[in-house]
């Protein structure tokens, strides 16, 4: 019953795009290349999944996606700790960061092509880009939001080396801060991976979605975009999961 | 183990402390003190907000640094804190992340017992205030009366020669502090740990201590040290008890009208 409750808004969201997307075709008969009835995308899917096609250009997004992630948060999480602890490297880095946040990702992505060409590396720079910051501002301030008399009763409870101290005490302190980007800044770097295949690459989600346009496929484009959606409420589910299990903020 | 626990003495030799703000005004926080603590002495600090109670309190756990003077454990001068040195913080800090019988054994892992003989220990330390059936709660669902038990559990697990209490029960509602109160002297009488308390609460200060410090106002120094001379459990509606509480307030109201008196001034 609880799992139903659970679930009944996301079946709710979708019997309500089918509606508008049904009354939109029944009111304004566009072509079927351009909007496709629901059975059509259906079908589409399906055959989409038999071939194994999908599941191809799933695996490359979702490899590009978790590989810049993962370098992303290796990076902005020791910085973010660093900028928070060590006032200096946060004078100095601060207004860096201030200046390159504001460009979106797919800003990006011009200079990713002309640096790396169409291949993997270009759309893992676009994604690291994408992934990094929320990483970094979430682990800055959570390392910030500790409250300093934890740190003082690790140090009086035997913490006597800056290491031992960041180990037992600043890092879980901050960890549910850390998680909270890291789950935000895998869903950008996913929106990212998307636009960067839109405009360069010859596999993954944006991949399918632009060759749809391209063949005027609009089922196609429709199929590449739930497949999105899909795998966006999925991931954030696992990424919540893995927070109530490993975290200790209320969440 | 057994050299571990002893109790030490403290000698507070001309400790001041000065803090200089970012526009480089210096506020003289406490004067230059000089006061000796006997080894396994209860001793409480009383003063007027802002005396430098809770400064003199930081320099002893080495957490901040005298400006002049020195402090000593067992003639040992203070350099940074050390787990030999127990604190007690009003806002509790426990580890959220930690379970209640994590955060009692935080320090024993860090002396690095093993697993069994912390789980021990820390299980000894909560029976004794009376949390034997909470250890495995989370500490974000006890009340703030079961936290400061937990925290005191804490400090004296890793059985330090000292324990710093910064106002430990100012938090808590007279009842649950009471009922603290009469723990704390419980741990303290099987144990005979150094303890310093600051507190706000002159009847406090005289239920626990053997000697109650009275400072003055900021910056601050040593008015009066009060021997309590009487047996425990004290009895706080006994006439001598009053006179103590007489004693104290008498020399706490001068320091109070000087206190809001220096703030006038810097209000008007």
């Amino acid at each position: 019953m609880k799992q139903l409750l659970r679930i009944a808004p996301f079946i709710l969201a979708a019997v309500a795009i089918v509606t508008v997307w049904w009354s939109v075709i029944l009111v304004f008969k566009p072509h079927v290349s351009l909007l496709p009835p629901p059975p059509q995308v259906a079908a589409e899917f399906w055959e989409l999944m038999v071939t194994g096609e999908l599941f191809t250009h799933i695996g490359a997004s979702l490899g590009r996606v978790i590989s810049a992630w993962a370098l992303a948060a290796l990076v902005a999480v020791p910085l973010g700790v660093a900028m928070g602890r060590l006032p200096i490297v946060e004078h100095l880095l601060d207004p860096l960061v201030e200046l390159i946040r504001p460009i979106s990702p797919l800003a990006w992505i011009p200079l990713a092509i002309l640096w790396f060409g169409i291949g993997e590396a270009g759309k893992v720079f676009v994604v690291f880009i994408g992934a990094f910051f929320p990483a970094l501002i979430s682990t800055v301030a959570g390392v910030k939001r500790i409250d300093p008399v934890l740190v003082h009763a690790g140090q009086v409870l035997g913490c006597n080396s800056r290491s031992a101290l960041f180990r037992k005490v600043v890092l879980p302190a901050a960890m549910p801060n850390i998680i909270t980007g890291l789950r935000i800044s895998f869903g950008t770097g996913w929106a990212a991976i998307i636009a960067a295949e839109l405009v360069a690459a010859r596999s993954g989600l944006g991949y399918l979605i632009s060759n749809g346009m391209e063949i005027l496929r609009a089922d196609q484009v429709i199929v590449g975009m739930i497949v999105i959606g899909i795998l966006g409420v999925l991931f954030d589910l696992l990424f919540r999961f893995i927070q109530r299990r490993i975290s200790w903020g209320a969440f | 183990m057994a050299t571990a626990g002893e109790s030490k003495p403290i000698s507070i030799q001309g400790v001041g402390k000065v803090f200089v703000s970012a526009t480089g005004e210096r506020v003289e926080a406490l004067s230059p003190t000089t006061f000796d603590i006997a080894a396994g002495e209860f001793i409480s600090l009383v003063g007027p907000s802002g005396c430098g109670k809770s400064t003199l309190l930081s320099i002893l756990a080495g957490l901040l640094d005298a400006s002049s003077g020195e402090a000593l454990i067992d003639g040992v001068p203070i350099r940074g804190p050390a787990i030999d040195r127990g604190m007690v913080f009003q806002s509790y800090a426990l580890f959220p992340w930690l379970n209640v019988i994590g955060n009692v054994e935080f320090g024993l892992e860090r002396m690095g017992l093993d697993k069994r003989e912390r789980r021990e220990i820390a299980m000894n330390y909560l029976t004794s205030v009376g949390l034997k059936d909470f250890a495995s709660k989370q500490v974000n669902e006890l009340s703030g009366g079961m936290k400061q038990r937990v925290a005191i559990a804490r400090a004296f697990a890793t059985k330090p020669s000292t324990i710093l209490m910064d106002e430990p029960f100012g938090a808590l509602d007279a009842l649950t502090r009471r009922s603290l109160q009469k723990q704390l002297l419980a741990v303290w009488e099987e144990h005979r740990k150094t303890v310093v308390f600051v507190t706000h609460s002159v009847p406090e200060a005289i239920a626990l201590s053997d000697r109650v410090v009275v400072m003055t106002a900021r910056p601050g120094s040593i008015k009066s040290v009060i021997n309590i001379d009487l047996e425990h459990p004290r009895d706080a509606s006994s006439d001598a008890f009053r006179d103590y509480e007489r004693q104290i307030y008498g020399d706490l109201d001068a320091e109070l009208a000087k206190t809001f008196a220096l703030e006038g001034q810097v209000a008007s």
